[in-house]
Parts: C-alpha cells; structure tokens; sequence
C-alpha cells in the first residue's frame, strides 16, 4: 500500500478517465448508430472528450475544485511532500518543476526520434524505416519539440520565475494553473499511442486534405493538438493577471525583470493567438470525423484556407517560443556581467512590437502556395520590419557584455551562445522573408536548417541557460560546474556542426520530410549523421550532471550568484509562501556598479540579519 | 575613443574582409546547375543577401568574440559600470537596422519579385498541366500527349530557350511543383489551379544532374519522398520530334 499511495490520485485519474472514455464512445456510438452503423472515429473523439474530463476530476479537480460546485468543502492537495508532484497541487513552483521536468524529459524522446531519422537518413534509399514510419516518426519529433518549445519556459520557469522575480506568494489563479498542467499529461499519452492507430503522417503542420484522410492517429494527434492549445491559453491568462495584479509594493512597471515582461508579452500572443489554430483544428477534425468538409473542394471547402488560420497562429507562436528565451538571454547576460540591462526600455517596447508585427506577417508560409500574388510585397514588407526590433534585442544584448565582468559559468556561456546562434537563425530568416529566394527555399532542408538554428539553437539554449541558472534556487542544490561546462562545449560545437551543413543540403535540391533524396547529397548526409550523435550523446552528460547533483550537490546558498533579483533573496528553495515576509522593491532591479543602489527590502528566510538582502547592496 | 572600441573595429574589418573573400574567391557559396532565367534572379539574390549579411555578422561576431576574450573574470567580485545605455548609439543602431532592412525589401525582394513577374510575363511558348495525385504526376502537354510518371522511363521533356508555363493542380492532397534547376515551386492544390513560369537556358538532363527533376515539395503521405520524376531539357527541334512521336503513340 505504501508503495501505491504517492500515486493514489494518478490511478483514481486513470480509473475515471476509463470509465470517462466508456460514456463519451457509448454517447457517440449512439448518436452515429441512429442512423447507420456507428462509426469508429467519433466515438474515439467523444470518448476522449470524456476521458480527459475524468482525467481532471481523479487527479484532484475533484477535491480541489469540483466539490465547490456542488456546495461542499473544498480541499487543498498541497503537501510538504513529493507525492505533491502526482496531484492536483496549486503550488506554483510544484507546478513550474513539473513542468521543467515533463518537457524535459518530452525534449530527450523528442531528440531520441531525431536519432531515428538521422540513421534513415545517413544514406540515400530507404534503410530500416518504412515509409509510413519514417513519416510518423518524423511528425511525432515535430510536434513533441514543438511543444517543449512552447511550454518549457512559459509553463516552467514562468511558474517557477515569475511570482518569485515579481516579489509575490503565487500566481493569480492557482486553480487555472494546475488545470494548465494536468490537460499536459493526456496530451503525451494520445501522441505516444498514434503509432497503435496507425501513425499519422501529417507533420506537425497538419495540413487538410491530407490530415483529413489516412489512419485514426491522424485523430489522436488533432485531439492532442488541440488539448494542447488548450493548456497554452489558460497559462497566457493566468501569466497576464499575475504581472497585472501581483507585484509587489514598489515595483511599478519600470522595475519589472526583462524576462517578467517577455513572459508578458509572450503571454499576450498565447492568450490571443491560440483560439485560431484551435479552431483550424477542430474544422479538421469536423471535416474527417462527421464529414463536414470546410477543406475539401469538392464540396465548396478551400485547402488553402487552413493555411491561413493555422500560420495566423503558428506565426505568432514562435514568438511564444523566442520571446521568453529573449528575456533569459538578457537577464543572465545582466547578472554574470554585472552591468545593467542595455537599452531597457527600448527592449520593452521592441519585444511589444514584435507582438504587434507577428500577426501580420503570417503569410511569408504561403509564398508559393498559390495565395494571390499581390499579396506577396506586403507580407515580405512586414515580415523583414520584424528585423528591426529583433535587432535591438542585438544591441542590448552587445551592450550589456560590452565592458562587463563576464564571469564565464554555465549558464552565461549557454547566453552567450543563444547571440551566436540567433544571429544565423536571424540573418537566414532573411533568405526566407525574401520572396525570390524563399521560391526555392521554401519546403527544402535550408528552412529545416533555419528554424532549428532559432528554435534550437536559439531557444533550446536559452532553456539551458535557465536550467543551470535556476538549479539551485529550484532544487536546493548546486550543479557539477566542470560538467555543465563540458556539456556546453560539447553540445554547442556539435549543434552547430550538425546544423549548419543543412543550409547547404537544402540549397542543392533537399526537400524536407523525406525518407530518401538524390545521391549527390550522400556525403554531407552522413557527416551530418555522424555529427548528431555526438550532440545527442552530450545529452546524456546534462541529464547525469542534473539527476546526481539534484542528489549529492552540495547545498545550494541562497543567493550563489550574488544577483540583484528578487527571486535570489529567498532561501534555496524557497518557503512555501515565497518569502516570509512580503518584499518592498524600492529601486531597480539591474543597477550593478550603482553605489548605495538596493532593489528590494527583503527580510531574509534564513532569520539572520536585517536589512536589505546580501546583493542588493552591492557597490556599496 | 578607447583601445577597445579600436580593437574591436580592426576586427570588424578583417572579419568582413575574410568572410566576403570566402563568399567571392572560394566556391563554398557556389550554387547549383541553373535551367532558367528565374534561377538567376534567384541566385542573384541570394548571392547579395550573403554579401550583404556578412558585414552584419562580423559586426556581431566581432563584439561577441572580443567580449568573451577580453572582459572573462573569474567570480562575482566586481561590477562592470553601470552603463544603461549610450542614446546616440542606439539611435545609430535603429537608424542602420531600419536602412539596411528598408534596403533589402526594395532590393532584391521587391526587384526580384517584378524581375520573375517580368519573365513570366506575355504568352508562352509552352503550356504544361501538371497535376499532383498520391503519389505521381500526370502531366499533360498540348496535343493530347500525357505523360504518367510511374509510368516506365516517364520523364518531363521541355524545350530549351523556351518560356514555359506550368499549370498546376491536384486531385487528392496537397503536392508542389519544384524543379531544383529551375528554382521554381508552387504547391499543387486540388481546386485550384496555380501557375509558374520557367523560360529554359541550356539543355539538362536528370541523368547528368539531379537538379533536372520535377520534384514533389509538400508533405503529401506515404510515399511523398519517391514523388519525383527525371526532367530533360532538349533542343526545340528535338522536343517536336518527341512530341510528335508521343501523339501518334496516344493516337
Ligand atoms: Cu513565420
Ligand atoms: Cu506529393
């Protein structure tokens, strides 16, 4: 019994979400049996409609939540414990670590498959994958890493970060919060089950007619898809209240952390953006489950029009990805070269204007889909505008290393790196904003080169930074520095070597998604090949550093980067309630080098002393 | 002006220096075989993209490696000074950012988009139907000749110095039309019919060079990747004599 009790919710989860499925597939084979024999996909599509809603209630909405609704007590889950982590907790740093360690562990399967694919494509010809494999398995990597992309850092270290760098106890809605989490876990059990209903070989991007046809994993992965989105829009809203409502006394908006603003404003694009490609999603599953055919010409629907609802979002969504990973780059980039944030506000308003510019230039995906051609100029026009921003980002980011003391740990050489990378990522988004060369580019190994270099190479790196810098105010503990270091070198150089020969591949003629391509690309294939695997192998080194210090490093200080932030002036891991008593933020938060410059009064956890908090009152 | 900034601007230089020699001098930025005028314009462009991106690079490149070299220390001891930003500097840096991107619309975006119109422009010598099913394309040329390609040895002829337009469509899901040589794609859309133009420079052959093919672009299912058929560019002459021999043959 003792064995079971941590995960006496995640079975009670299972048990009604069974029974769920049972009452949502018998509704549906009901409803389509009125009429003729009942059919296979509505009742997959109503049964897991049920299933996540018992799902939900056995994993604590239950007790936490529902009991409410029904006039009795409700009751909190939350517990000095790690059985917290397998329930309904409402802690936000339970959840930010749940988070962090679920995407974490999605991003090692994720770049496992990525293995599988590197192998298929060694050498030209068909080696070992089937065709249908290789496209599911191909779309599973897409969709996985999509999904780290957008939930690590709005879903970890915004939960974990932000009402700790914000000076308040937790988020606005906790309830919402644990919600946002808990619809993650059905969402990875549809995308590992696809391969049982046949695969789905759709891509990420889940084109109709194609995603309208083919086999039953097509569905699993529109139902996860969209659960997903989901998750994205209750974590936008709730992040938007927190920043609004949540800070604490003394810290007016000017005094807001650079990553606070890029959950902000990333929160913003969730929030707003997510419904379209929601929508898009559900006319699909519409179009193939009772045949309503909204994509199919044949009955007056339009193949392109979906383009257009899902990139309106997609668009955006990078911005989700990227902004975030914009506001770690610069915040760690501040405290290891103990300068201020360059340019501060400029990069306020610069991330705002991305958020305004990435819903209209959705259409830069649709250069060759056969939209009118007027429309081309005007999506170039925009879409090239967003350079300018973007590089602002550049200039505080050059301006804050520009004369500092950059003290070269882990997580600032991961900072550094995301310039470095960005900047490829960034200068060939260029070839892909221009209409003429995206004529060719379009769909070819140069885009699959490009967007791993600004998701991956950017963001990924970024994630790490976040990881080694928060380690030990999340675990207590302090990382192995000699391998987190080994592990950047080690990861940086072969990412890099990986990734850049794709540029070339996709110039001489390689179309993406592919199994098999023409011979004259066989050679830098295979080094391509060879080189992933030393990049994935570094990947074994980071999860080791994480799991053995998270159970011998020694004890982490509270504040072992001496940073100025409010996050750091609280024990490591923080109390329950954050701080013991609430902060009062009476200066900025980047002021290194400024005598006498304090950001906040914090009575400390430990009980030691009074006054301002250790490195608040640096430069003293 | 301090040794640093000083430093730093030598770098700059030799940095854009050594990377516009790699992409003039060397032929690591060399391109694939060109079949059509529109492939020009598009390897123009892309060849001043390159150019032009490499002063930015370096400038980047430069500040980052110097940085990294030169301002390292070993702990959280000291502050850097509490520089929170140079006004002019940053006017400087908005002000060439929003040339340079303001720059690279007109040129080579807006100019190579009228540049493809320009070719595409006024009647055609040719006229192909290309339409995408899962998983070959039927292509159909003017006097009642069609060409299935998982047919035997099914390859797609066209005649050289020809302006040939390609009408393009789909049966089933999406599929795009890409021709490597040609530098040309548009996605084959069922419903719909799209149009691209290529006008032919010199003869090709897949089997010297597999940039001739016609290759499906957009993930389509299952057998997406072996969607491809051999192109051969041949003399005019010699694409009536085929032409002619195909329509007795569908006679
Ligand atoms: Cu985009
Ligand atoms: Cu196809």
């Amino acid at each position: 019994m003792s064995f079971i009790s941590p995960f006496r919710f995640v079975i009670r989860a299972l048990v009604f979400a069974t029974i769920g499925f049972i009452i949502g597939s018998l509704l549906a084979s009901l409803i389509t049996g009125a009429t003729g024999e009942p059919a296979e996909e509505p009742m997959l599509a109503l049964g897991y409609a049920g299933a996540l809603i018992g799902w939900l209630l056995g994993i604590g909405v239950w007790d936490v939540w529902a009991r409410e609704w029904i006039g009795l007590q409700p009751r909190s889950l939350n517990a000095q414990s790690w059985h917290q982590y397998f329930r309904f907790s409402t802690d936000h740093k339970v959840i930010g670590t749940q988070y962090l360690v679920t995407f974490v562990v999605v991003l090692l399967l994720a770049g496992f498959l990525a293995m599988v694919l590197r192998v298929e494509l060694a050498q030209p010809g068909i080696a070992f994958l089937s065709d249908q494999n290789y496209n599911t398995v191909m779309s599973l990597h897409g969709i996985m890493m999509i999904a780290v992309a957008v939930a690590t850092i709005i879903g970890g270290f915004a939960n974990f970060g932000v009402p700790l760098l914000i000076g308040a106890d937790d988020v606005a809605f906790p309830r919402i919060n644990a919600l946002s989490y808990w619809i993650i876990p059905p969402v990875a059990i549809l995308l590992l089950l696809t391969p049982l209903f046949g695969g789905f070989d759709t891509g990420w991007t889940a084109y109709p007619p194609l995603s309208t046809l083919g086999s039953s994993g097509t569905l699993l992965f529109l139902l996860a898809f969209l659960t997903f989105g989901l998750s994205s829009i209750l974590g936008g809203l709730n992040f938007l209240a927190t920043i609004v409502f949540l800070r604490a006394p003394g810290m007016g908006w000017s005094r807001m952390p650079i990553f606070v603003w890029s959950v902000f404003c990333a929160a913003l694009i969730s929030l707003t953006a997510t419904q379209f490609v929601a929508a898009g999603l559900l006319m699909v599953m519409l179009d193939r489950v009772v045949g309503m055919g909204f994509f199919d010409s044949n009955r007056g629907g339009d193949a392109l029009l979906f383009e257009h609802i899902f990139w309106f979002y997609s668009h955006p969504a990078v911005y989700i990805m990227i902004l975030p990973a914009f506001g770690i780059l610069l915040e760690v980039l501040s405290h290891f070269a103990r300068k201020p944030v360059y340019a501060y506000r400029w990069v306020v308003a610069s991330m705002f204007s991305i958020v305004l510019i990435s819903f209209i230039v959705w259409a830069h995906h649709l250069y060759t889909s056969g939209m009118p051609d007027f429309l081309h100029i005007p999506f170039m026009v925009t879409t090239e505008l967003i350079s300018i921003p973007t590089g602002v980002i550049f200039l505080s980011a050059l301006g804050i290393i520009w004369r500092g003391r950059l003290w070269l740990t882990t997580p600032m050489l991961f900072a550094l790196a995301v310039v470095f990378n960005f900047l490829i990522g960034g200068i060939t988004g260029i070839f892909l904003a221009d209409v003429p060369t995206d004529i060719h580019l379009q769909d070819t190994y140069f885009v699959v080169a490009h967007f791993h270099y600004t998701i991956m190479g950017g963001e990924i790196f970024a994630i790490m930074a976040g990881i080694y810098y928060w380690y030990p105010k999340i675990t207590g503990r302090m990382y192995n520095e000699r391998q987190g270091r080994l592990h950047f070198w080690w990861m940086f150089i072969s990412y890099n070597a990986t990734f850049l020969p794709m540029f070339w591949t996709g110039v001489w003629g390689m179309n993406r998604r592919v199994a098999d391509y023409t011979d004259n690309l066989a050679d830098l294939n295979l080094i391509i090949t060879g080189i992933s695997f030393v990049m994935g192998a570094s990947f074994l080194l980071f999860v080791y550093n994480m799991v053995s210090s998270s159970i011998r490093g020694p004890v982490a200080e509270a504040n072992p980067w001496r940073a100025r932030t409010l996050e750091w002036q609280t024990s490591s891991p923080p109390p329950e309630e954050n701080f013991t008593t609430p902060p009062q933020v009476v200066g900025d938060p980047y002021d290194y080098g400024v005598p006498d410059s304090v950001h906040a009064v914090v009575s400390p956890s430990g009980g030691s002393s009074d006054g301002p908090a250790e490195g608040a009152d640096r430069g003293a | 002006m301090n040794r640093d900034t000083v430093n730093v601007f030598f770098l700059w230089l030799v940095l854009t220096a050594l990377g516009e020699f790699v992409i003039l001098g060397t032929d690591l930025f060399s391109y694939p075989i060109v079949g059509a005028e529109e492939g020009h314009v598009v390897d123009d462009a892309f060849f001043f993209l390159t150019a032009l991106a490499v002063p930015v690079a370096a400038f980047v490149l430069s500040m980052l490696g110097y940085a990294f070299i030169r301002f390292r220390v070993s702990g959280p001891d000291e502050d850097g000074p509490p520089v929170k930003m140079h006004r002019s500097w940053a006017i400087f840096w908005l002000l060439w950012t929003t040339g340079l991107t303001l720059f690279v619309i007109v040129h080579p975006g807006i100019t190579g988009i009228l540049e493809i119109r320009h070719l595409g422009s006024g009647e055609p010598d040719l006229v192909v139907e290309t339409e995408g099913s899962r998983w070959y394309w039927t292509i159909n040329y003017p006097d009642g000749v069609t060409v299935k390609t998982f047919e035997e040895d099914a390859e797609m002829v066209l005649p050289v110095d020809s302006h040939v337009k390609f009408e393009v469509t789909s049966t089933d899901v999406l599929h795009a039309f890409w021709v490597p040589a040609f530098r040309m794609k548009v996605d084959a859309v069922p419903g719909l019919v799209t149009t691209i133009s290529a006008t032919t420079i010199g003869l090709g052959n897949y089997r010297d060079d597999p940039q001739y093919r016609l290759q499906c672009a957009e993930l389509c299912g299952l057998l997406h990747n072996g969607m491809d058929v051999p192109v051969r560019v041949v003399s005019v002459a010699e694409f009536d004599a085929w032409l002619a021999e195909k329509a007795v043959t569908a006679a």
